[in-house]
């Protein structure tokens, strides 16, 4: 049965996550910084009254910073409890797509992308990458220290 | 299946209840122990236990957990014999029923977590039902029996045990009867109405059932409440009560039946079960009488975003009258209902501040059992004692608050107090004291503080087992006390008196909660540990200033002083980069650039001359965040930052300022001392910062 996935661009590739995963898409005005986070985290937004973090792709992919434009976006992800988004520079389709359609990546792509990429998926004449998220994000679950 | 989705929806308010009915159960069990171990009866507390077990176990059987319902069935059944020798429970039982009590806590807690409850521990069963065979035959003989003239009605809907209630009042000596109440407009009017006459009632005797009736009624009415009583009072005395007529008594026993002559005395309150029917049968309209409602606090946290949503309206509200005054328009009025509007908002903001509130004794009932349990773990004797008084405290520090409480607690009695022969050899009496104070402080601030007369905490050896010099202060002692994974056991307990784990205790006080920990000690004598945390962190009294283009804010009551700083007079030191000093009447008080802390560069490369300083104690020492201007002291609503990406140290949280843009909450003090020793370079993060 094929799967409705939300695709995004970094720096000219394509990359897609599940939309049962995502939440909703957000236009960027800027992040608030929190010093002492992870270097790969933009900063705090507010999504509906939640404030969330958000993790910039390009940085967690190890790219140069990008321009931030009009089509920046961010993709407002949900996992588990904790709700995050990830700042791409584009997000504008959706895509459909067979389990026939997705490989598992080649060697070399698993060794480059530091498991970020966990399947390729053949669209046309397209390679559109998807990502694993709770990977991307970075962070396990919040463990139980004395916190709820 | 449809069972689990009904069950799924139903499981939050059955977690929430039946926490709550374990907290009494347990506090009942404690006194029925109490009172067994002097050879008393305690029969109030053996019913209580009771009613909270029945309760669990009826809840139990709804979302069907069938281990919960075996074990609370069990312990039910030992008690009722308890009840029937008077509330005399037998000493073996204290302990399997303690053991059942930990059985149904753990169950419920996996339930909490997603899990399935597990099946009933092997023997469990066995050792209550032995407790029931044990008890049989302690119970009193029946009285002769009495008949009861019922009509078809009340006799339907009247339990075996409240039929045998109402015989064994009339055969000791007691008058049954039927008092009909006829509710209606001008009774209500003039106060009368069920509540008030069972209230009236229940001074004259002893209420058994209450039962609403409809049908036409006396008075040309539609409602009936039949009220059936065991009283000693004359019929005049009840008609009074029920305002009355229409309202009417009847006798439940016709007046030639024969007397029981030397029927057994019986006890003169309902048995058991009748208590737990009783409960259960009574209508909705009186138990709503209480006055109290369960609310999950997902809810309460929800009615408080719609506030915080409304006061970030209201700000922008005012900064576009602001735009209009300025433009000249006539806003005399605007303003005024601004302002009254004002005043609305931040008191519906204190009034659902207050429904978070719950008692600090409420939370604190788990610690008596806590004690018990290391009281045979430990082998130590131990009491503690408890002044909390009435003091409130918002749900979410109190659950934050809870497990640091435990933890000084369990420290205390575990590695602190000496064992009773110790004790004895140093002439110190053969019971240890733990106890635990709090007091609501003024200015928003709890103080709490948990004190043992143990052998104190030995800072050479301290020292000595952390590899550091010896402290000379207790806030220094405290420091390596609370050094992440300081302390093993073999030093708590040899050398020490203190520190496991104490860094725990230390973050969610002073890191979660943003409030203060600190240490009194002396050798041989005990230790005290005190905390201080904020009523409330969702609502706070907030200083808004501006540093390296961003805004940010701390709350006011951790600000000790503003200061303007006179750049001329900064002195150097040197070798220490970053660190001046400033001079503050008198004295000399470090002085970090906050920007720095805040890993923000300055772009432009300007010095922060002609800059504001706030003050902050920092463990009891000045320091000095030098930042580039002060907007403004306002309330603000405290979003907790949850996610591990941004759960930093110094940083409490963020707030919405009314641009729409999270807003930094910083602990100052936190921040210089998690970043004050090693500042690192600015990262630079250009491109992805808001505009100032």
């Amino acid at each position: 049965m094929s799967v409705l996935h939300v695709v995004f661009k970094v720096d000219g590739a394509e990359y897609a996550l599940p939309a049962s995963d995502v939440l909703q898409m957000e236009s960027y005005t800027g992040a608030t910084p929190v010093p002492g986070a992870p270097s790969h985290v933009a900063g705090l937004v507010q999504v509906r009254g939640r404030v969330i973090p958000v993790v910039d792709a390009r940085a967690r992919f190890g790219l140069p910073p990008g321009q931030r434009s009009l089509d920046t976006r961010v993709v407002v992800g949900q996992l588990g409890n904790r709700i995050v988004g990830l700042l791409v520079d584009s997000a504008r389709e959706v895509l459909k797509l067979d389990p026939a359609q997705v490989k598992p990546p080649p060697p070399l792509v698993v060794e480059g992308a530091r498991g970020f990429v966990k399947a390729v998926a053949q669209v046309g004449p397209r390679l559109v990458m998807l990502i694993d998220f709770p990977r991307v994000i970075g962070e396990e679950t919040p463990n139980g220290d004395g916190q709820r | 299946m449809t069972a689990s989705v009904d069950l799924a929806d139903f499981l939050p308010a059955y977690l929430a209840e039946a926490e709550e009915l374990l907290g009494a159960a347990q506090r009942h069990l404690l006194a029925v122990e109490a009172s067994v171990r002097r050879g008393l009866a305690h029969p109030r507390a053996v019913r209580e236990l009771f009613r909270a077990l029945h309760t669990i176990k009826g809840l139990s059987a709804m979302v069907d957990v069938e281990s919960i319902v075996s074990i609370a069935h069990w312990m039910e059944t030992s008690l009722r014999h308890a009840d029937r020798a008077g509330g005399r429970l037998p000493e073996a039982s204290v302990e399997p029923l303690m053991e059942g009590l930990r059985e149904i806590e753990h169950r419920v807690r996996q339930l909490a977590s997603g899990k399935p409850a597990t099946p009933v521990p092997a023997g469990l069963l066995e050792r209550l039902e032995a407790l029931e065979a044990a008890a049989l035959g302690t119970g009193p003989a029946k009285p002769a029996p009495v008949t009861l003239e019922l009509d078809a009605t009340l006799a339907a809907r009247l339990s075996a045990a409240e039929r045998e209630q109402l015989t064994a009042g009339v055969a000791s000596g007691r008058r049954a009867v039927r008092l009909d109440f006829v509710p209606g407009a001008e009774r209500a009017a003039s106060g009368i109405t069920i509540n008030s006459v069972r209230e009236h009632v229940a001074k004259l005797g002893e209420t058994v059932k209450v039962l609403p009736l409809s049908g036409p009624a006396a008075g040309g009415g539609s409602l009936t409440f039949a009220l059936l009583l065991l009283t000693d009072a004359p019929d005049a005395a009840l008609l009074e009560a029920a305002g009355g007529p229409p309202a009417s008594v009847r006798s439940l026993v016709s007046e030639q039946a024969p007397a029981p002559a030397g029927a057994p005395a019986m006890p003169s309150e309902p048995e058991l079960e009748s208590v737990a029917a009783r409960m259960e049968d009574e209508p909705e309209e009186q138990r709503r009488g209480g006055g109290t409602l369960r609310v999950e606090v997902s809810r309460l946290d929800e009615a408080l975003e719609r506030l915080a949503a409304l006061v970030v309206n209201r700000s922008r509200l005012t900064r576009a009258v602001a735009e209009l005054t300025a433009a000249g328009a006539p806003t005399r009025e605007l303003t005024t209902i601004l302002q009254e509007n004002g005043r609305q908002l931040r008191d519906m903001r204190a009034a659902i501040i207050r429904l978070r509130m719950v008692k600090v004794a409420d939370v604190l009932e788990r610690l008596p059992l806590l004690v018990r349990g290391l009281r045979r773990s430990t082998g130590k004797a131990v009491r503690l004692e408890l002044e909390v008084g009435d003091a409130e405290l918002d749900k979410a520090v109190a659950d934050r608050l809870l497990p640091a409480l435990v933890h000084l607690v369990r420290n205390a009695v575990d590695h602190a107090l000496e064992s009773p022969e110790e004790r004895l050899a140093v002439g110190k009496p053969e019971e240890g004291v733990v106890r635990l104070a709090c007091h609501g402080g003024a200015s928003g601030l709890l103080e709490l503080s948990v004190t043992d007369d143990g052998r104190g905490v030995d800072a050479t050896a301290v020292a000595a087992r952390a590899g550091v010099p010896v402290p000379s202060t207790a806030d220094g002692l405290l420091d390596v006390l609370c050094r992440p994974g300081f302390s093993t056991r073999d030093a708590a307990n040899a050398t020490s008196g203190r520190g496991m784990g104490m860094d725990i205790v230390r973050r969610i006080a002073v890191d979660q909660l943003g409030g203060e920990l600190r240490l009194e000690t002396r050798l041989g004598v005990g230790t005290t540990f005190h905390l201080r945390v904020p009523l409330t962190i969702t609502l706070l009294d907030a200083l808004v200033f501006e540093c390296a283009g961003l805004r940010y804010a701390v709350a006011v009551g951790s600000v000790e002083e503003l200061i303007d700083v006179d750049v001329a007079r900064l002195v150097r030191p040197a070798g220490a980069s970053g660190v001046t000093l400033v001079e503050r009447r008198g004295s000399a008080v470090p002085l970090l650039a906050l920007e720095r802390l805040l890993e923000r560069g300055r772009p432009e490369g300007r010095s922060g001359a002609g800059a504001k300083a706030l003050i902050v104690r920092q463990r009891g020492e000045p320091v000095a965040f030098a930042v580039d201007r002060l907007l403004g002291q306002q309330e603000i609503v405290l979003r907790p930052l949850e996610d591990p990406l941004v759960r930093v140290s110094g940083v409490v949280g963020a707030t919405d300022l009314g641009d729409g843009q999270p807003t930094l909450v910083l602990d100052l003090a936190a921040l210089g001392a998690a970043r004050g020793g090693a500042v690192r370079r600015p990262e630079p993060r250009q491109g992805r910062e808001r505009a100032p």
